[in-house]
Parts: structure tokens; C-alpha cells; sequence
């Protein structure tokens, strides 16, 4: 059979006017992984940083280590994981301070 | 008809697989999560590009996932058979329900039935209040576990008439009773049409299936307490069999475990509006709905839809 894969809409076009982070979703089948993030709009001067995290349970976080994503205003950024356990989401924080962003994220998983 | 033993010899008996279903003469499809998501993904509301457009009790359903049911306390619990199951997991907030569709269209009218083996669960809310009251049996989590809900979108050829036949289980209320009954409902489940032509009134909207929260009722002799076990990471699997008729556009019976229930009585409402681009639909949906800031799981081990085409 090829290799299974699917993409999962973590955040499909939500404004958010604080720090926030993604729903766990499980990847337990997959060996690699791929986020996207796209910052559709975003307050003058916001930088959106997105931090993967990884969990033992779905309910315990800690950051993977890698990948660390920045958008400077609006765009698209990417980061691939692999060796990430069963769990996945983003930690997402607004810098130097707090706005007004609109998102769209997703997840690339690949067996 | 009528019987939980329905079936009494498996039509499968030598695929230990299959023979856990009584299906129709025809398999249109087989869906073991263990082999992978099989086309069950995020029903969306409709649109035209613009996110934007999308109605707001439509856009937030929520990714379906490949579960391997694993918690804290025991590590991976797993699936009847393997390792998978299918997951729809709603965000921790009040009326929120997560939503995922299979889609096909039917070759010919007739009899059509959905069965699959569920669980469901609420995660695990750290609820001192009932911790005082516990007695070491009933999981004050199962009161924090709203409802899950068995939908079909059925299109009868170029334009219609559109039916919509929905079963819901009813767990518990927002208030934490457990009221453990099967529901129908008594109103439409509203379109991205009557949205548009501004015939959904009630705003915002709680809930996807029908106009109003409250716009649903029992089906007689529905009440059936299910297995949700003692604690939050404990997962029992039941067998549900929907069986109904897209020639008379109704539903016939629907079976958990040991109830069945003639659905003939129950109304079947269809849509006054023509619909296009949608000749022969043949959808069949999933959902749960949380009514706490807790989130809510439900799970398929499997599924398999058949016809008597």
C-alpha cells in the first residue's frame, strides 16, 4: 500500500486576540510531520511565534525543541518534526505584544 | 426485523472482521481505522473561497483523528482489534461539536444500513465537587459527556426532495444529569440555503441538527444506559445498527447493543426548497457535542454502510 497521509485543519480562518494553543491532535501513525502556518492578517508590528509541542497524554505539554516558526506580519511559515511520540499541537504567542491575528494552520502527516 | 439477535448466523462467519456486523446484500463500504482514515474527514460549511462566508455553527468541526485511545493513568487502551479508532473530539467549550462526514452518492433506491462499533468518553475534568460524593463506582466524568449523533444527507436525483434523518444519544444535560435516551429531532436540520435566505431565526446557534437546542424529542422506549465505565480512560465498544430506506426517505429501525427501536412512527421531515448539484447524495455523518468546557471524544473502531441494491 503507499504511504498514508493526511492533512488536518487545525485553525481554519479564526481570529485570535491573545496568546493561544492549537488542539491536541493525535499522530501516533505517523513517522513525520509538517506544520504550516499562514497568518492571514495580523495588527501592525505583531509577530506571530509558533512553538511545536509534544505530550505524553494529550493533557501533560512540553516544546519538542524544534522548529520554532515566525511570521513577521502576514505570511506563510513552515516546520517538519519527526521522532514526536503520539501527540501534537502549537503553542502560539503574539510578540512584542498583543493584538488582533487571523490564522489558518496545518498539519501535514505522513506514515 | 426488530430483534437484537437479527442476523442470528453471521453472514461472515469466517472473517472474524466482518462477522461482527449483519449487513445488507451489498457492501458499499468497509471502514476498519486501522487502516487509516478512509475518507471520514471534516464536514465544512459551504462557500465559495472566502472563509469568511462560512456560517459560524459550520466552520469549527474540527479535524477527525486516528486515535489511539491513550491516557495518563494506562498508557494506550487501543481498539476492538488493533490499534486505531476514528476520533471526533470537540474544543473544551460549552454546545461545541465536532463533525465528520463519509460521501457518496446511491446507484439505485432502497434500503441502506450504517453500523458501526462506538465508544465515547469525556477527558478527564479534575471535578472536586462530585470527588466529595464519589462512591468509587460512578465517574463523575461521564456527567461532563454531552451527546453524540448519527446524521445522513440523502438527495433524491436532480433536485430532490433532501432528507436529512438524524438519531441522537443523549448522555447527560448541561446540568450534569444523566438522561442516557435515544432523541429525534422535531425541526429541520437547517442548511446553508435557509441560513442565506434568512429562514434560521435563532441565533447564535447551539446546534447543527436542528433549528433550536430544544427542538428534539424521545423516541419511545429509547432510554438505554451505556457502558461508560468507571473511569475516563476505560473504553467499551457498542455496536449500533441504523437501518433506513432512501425509496420512502425514512428511517426504520435503529439498534444499540440489546434496544431496537421501530423508527417507522418517528417524522421524517424533508426540504421544501429545491437543491442542486447534489443528484443522488448519499452522505452519512458523525458528530458529538459537548454541553460543558470539557471536551468530548467519540470513537469508531469501525464502520460499514450496505444497500440492498
Amino acid at each position: 500500500m503507499l504511504r498514508r497521509s493526511f492533512t488536518a485543519v487545525l485553525e481554519k480562518g479564526a481570529t485570535f486576540v491573545s496568546d493561544f494553543e492549537t488542539e491536541p491532535y493525535e499522530a501516533g501513525w505517523a513517522s513525520e510531520a509538517r506544520w504550516f502556518v499562514n497568518v492571514l492578517r495580523a495588527d501592525p508590528g505583531i509577530t506571530v511565534i509558533a512553538v511545536p509541542q509534544v505530550s505524553p497524554d494529550g493533557s501533560a505539554w512540553c516544546d519538542e525543541g524544534t522548529g520554532r516558526m515566525a511570521v513577521e506580519g502576514t505570511g506563510l511559515v513552515s516546520a517538519a518534526l519527526a521522532n514526536f511520540g503520539a501527540w501534537l499541537r502549537l503553542r502560539v504567542r503574539m510578540e512584542p505584544y498583543t493584538g488582533r491575528v487571523t490564522v489558518l494552520i496545518h498539519l501535514a502527516l505522513k506514515e | 426485523m426488530g430483534s437484537a439477535r437479527a442476523g442470528r448466523r453471521p453472514a461472515f462467519s469466517g472473517d472474524p472482521r466482518l462477522s461482527r456486523f449483519n449487513p445488507l446484500p451489498r457492501i458499499l463500504f468497509f471502514d476498519d481505522f486501522d487502516e487509516g482514515m478512509n475518507g471520514w474527514c471534516e464536514l465544512v460549511g459551504n462557500h465559495t473561497g472566502d472563509l469568511g462566508q462560512i456560517r459560524p455553527i459550520a466552520k469549527d468541526f474540527r479535524p477527525p483523528q486516528l486515535s489511539t485511545c491513550t491516557f495518563f493513568d494506562i498508557g494506550t487502551h487501543g481498539s476492538v482489534d488493533g490499534t486505531y479508532s476514528l476520533k471526533l473530539a470537540t474544543r473544551p467549550k460549552e454546545n461545541h461539536s465536532a463533525v465528520a462526514i463519509k460521501r457518496m452518492t446511491y446507484a439505485a433506491r432502497g434500503r441502506v444500513q450504517f453500523e458501526a462499533y462506538v465508544s465515547f468518553k469525556a477527558e478527564l475534568a479534575r471535578d472536586t465537587a462530585y470527588a466529595y460524593s464519589w462512591d468509587g463506582n460512578v465517574a463523575p466524568s461521564e456527567r461532563h459527556f454531552g451527546e453524540f449523533t448519527f446524521s445522513n444527507d440523502i438527495c433524491v436525483g436532480e433536485t430532490g426532495p433532501r432528507w436529512h434523518g438524524v438519531i441522537r444519544y443523549r448522555n447527560a444535560d448541561p446540568e450534569g444529569n444523566l438522561v442516557q435516551r435515544w432523541v429525534y429531532p422535531t425541526s429541520l436540520e437547517p442548511t446553508t440555503k435557509m441560513e442565506r435566505l434568512g429562514l434560521v431565526s435563532a441565533h447564535p446557534r447551539q446546534d447543527f441538527f436542528s433549528f433550536r437546542p430544544e427542538d428534539w424529542a424521545e423516541i419511545p422506549s429509547g432510554r438505554q444506559p451505556l457502558c461508560f465505565n468507571e473511569t475516563a480512560s476505560k473504553v467499551n465498544w457498542h455496536y449500533v445498527r441504523w437501518l433506513l430506506d432512501t425509496a420512502t426517505l425514512r428511517s426504520i429501525e435503529f439498534q444499540c447493543n440489546d434496544l431496537v427501536m421501530d423508527l417507522r412512527s418517528i417524522p421524517s421531515l424533508t426540504h421544501e426548497h429545491e437543491y442542486r448539484g447534489i443528484a443522488n447524495l448519499l452522505n452519512v455523518y458523525l458528530a458529538v457535542r459537548t454541553h460543558v468546557n470539557v471536551r468530548n471524544f467519540l470513537y469508531l473502531d469501525s464502520a460499514l454502510l450496505s444497500v440492498d441494491w
